[in-house]
């Protein structure tokens, strides 16, 4: 009787396992269909969004939209050509995203959403062309206490509203990081925002004085070498000062100035290592550094500049 | 003579993204993922211009230009388009035999025009 009661469990168990097992196989391939069939209506979406830019003016049908996963799938072929392109005419991908509500199905997503998801999907709204109506009913994200939120809240408004950029970088209330700024500036390479570096530079605000900073070195702006020695020399803000002195270095600027040597002089150790870092990478000659380095860093400036490699044409 | 045109990206959809602006282009546009799958369409179609779409941000097609140009020959023309433009790195993939170097984001109808330029000059 207990051998029979055995045979029978082992047979269940391992019907149980062989059905699991197959459930799993069926779920693993289902999944990868779906995504091979995701793969290929994006590439539908795709061409039907560059014939739309070709300059016809009917909004394309895009097709199976209600397939789960399908809207957002066309928000992030609109979004993607756009982050990789400028000069496109942006009246067509309008008309695409408000013929099928892209932008209120996005802000529908984000309001469900928490953290990073909600940061997502205003992402996406930053990247495409959307209604005034919206910019203002994303305006409450400004004030999210997740950082990702708020700033893709700010980067809907200034892509939005470009005019009112500088009042809406003045107004957040958090220091831009690195990132941030790189995310901005990604939006003046595709001409979204003029390259007006001097109010920025001059301006009370210190995120504004960040993006300007971040102008002057991405775009090599040797004019605003007055501004960056001032900044050097007067900037209360310790950090900003040093991305000033970064600045002139990415320039290759002389670095003889009073300001500046007294700037450095006042820097902590790590700052000015990272300095001396990035003034070997700059080919700055050891002896033109002199006044700025102690003795003690001499040595170490030396040995940087005799292990940088340069690739040179 | 039929002109040929490569395309290498890893990421799909740029690939599709610069193919489609490239279609009105009198040429025949062919496409791959890497140096190796370049290298090999190379070997086997004599190639006007390859343009080179560095996908990720770090990654500027600077390795897929050394293995393109290993021969030492300056030829086909070799574009690249990618995110980076800091000097250094674009001394770099200089020195590994690109020819001409655009950064992202790319206004599509320059693109155009630069590749119809060197596939006109190559007639």
């Amino acid at each position: 009787m207990i051998d029979t009661l055995y045979i029978v469990y082992t047979a269940l168990a391992a019907a149980a396992v062989a059905l699991l097992l197959a459930g799993r196989a069926a779920g693993m391939l289902r999944a990868r269909r779906r995504a091979n069939d995701l793969a290929t209506l994006g590439q539908r979406y795709l061409r039907l969004t560059m014939l739309a830019l070709e300059g016809e003016d009917s909004v394309p049908r895009f097709p199976e939209l209600s397939r789960p996963g399908a809207r957002l799938l066309l928000a992030r072929t609109l979004s993607g050509v756009l982050a990789a392109t400028y000069g496109l005419d942006a009246g067509p991908l309008r008309r695409i995203v408000r013929a099928y509500d892209l932008d209120g199905w996005l802000l529908r997503r984000a309001r469900r959403a928490r953290g990073y998801d909600r940061a997502r999907y205003l992402a996406l709204l930053a990247m495409l062309p959307v209604a005034p109506r919206t910019v203002r009913q994303t305006e409450r994200y400004l004030r999210s206490s997740h950082r990702a939120v708020a700033f893709q809240a700010l980067m809907i408004r200034i892509t939005a509203q470009p005019e009112t950029a500088l009042r809406a970088m003045a107004a957040y209330p958090r220091a831009f990081t690195a990132a941030e700024v790189a995310r901005i500036l990604a939006e003046l390479r595709r001409g979204v925002l003029p390259i007006a570096y001097e109010p920025l530079l001059r301006a009370p605000q210190s995120n504004l004085r960040r993006v300007g900073l971040g102008i002057v070195r991405e775009f090599a702006v040797e004019e605003a070498e007055p501004y960056l020695l001032r900044l050097v020399a007067e900037e209360s803000s310790e950090e900003l000062a040093c991305e000033a002195l970064h600045a002139l270095c990415s320039l290759r600027r002389p670095l003889d100035g009073r300001g500046v040597s007294e700037r450095v002089a006042s820097m902590e150790r790590a700052g000015r290592r990272a300095l001396l870092r990035r003034m070997a990478r700059e080919a700055y000659g050891a002896g033109a550094l002199r006044p700025l380095l102690d003795a003690s860093e001499r040595p170490y400036y030396e040995s940087l500049v005799a292990s940088y490699k340069c690739a040179l044409v | 003579m039929e002109r040929n045109i490569l395309i290498v990206s890893r990421d799909n959809f740029l690939r599709e993204m610069v193919r489609f602006a490239l279609k009105d282009l009198p040429a025949a546009i062919h496409c791959t993922a890497d140096a190796e799958g370049a290298a090999r369409v190379a070997d086997r179609t004599q190639l006007d211009c390859i343009l080179l779409l560095g996908a990720a941000p770090l990654l500027g097609g600077g390795r897929e230009a050394a293995v393109l140009r290993s021969g030492g020959v300056r030829r086909p023309k070799l574009v690249v388009v990618a995110w980076q433009h800091a000097e250094q790195t674009v001394l770099g993939l200089l020195e590994n035999g690109v020819d001409q170097y655009m950064t992202f984001p790319v206004n599509l109808q320059r693109l155009y025009a630069k590749v119809a330029g060197i596939i006109d000059t190559r007639i």
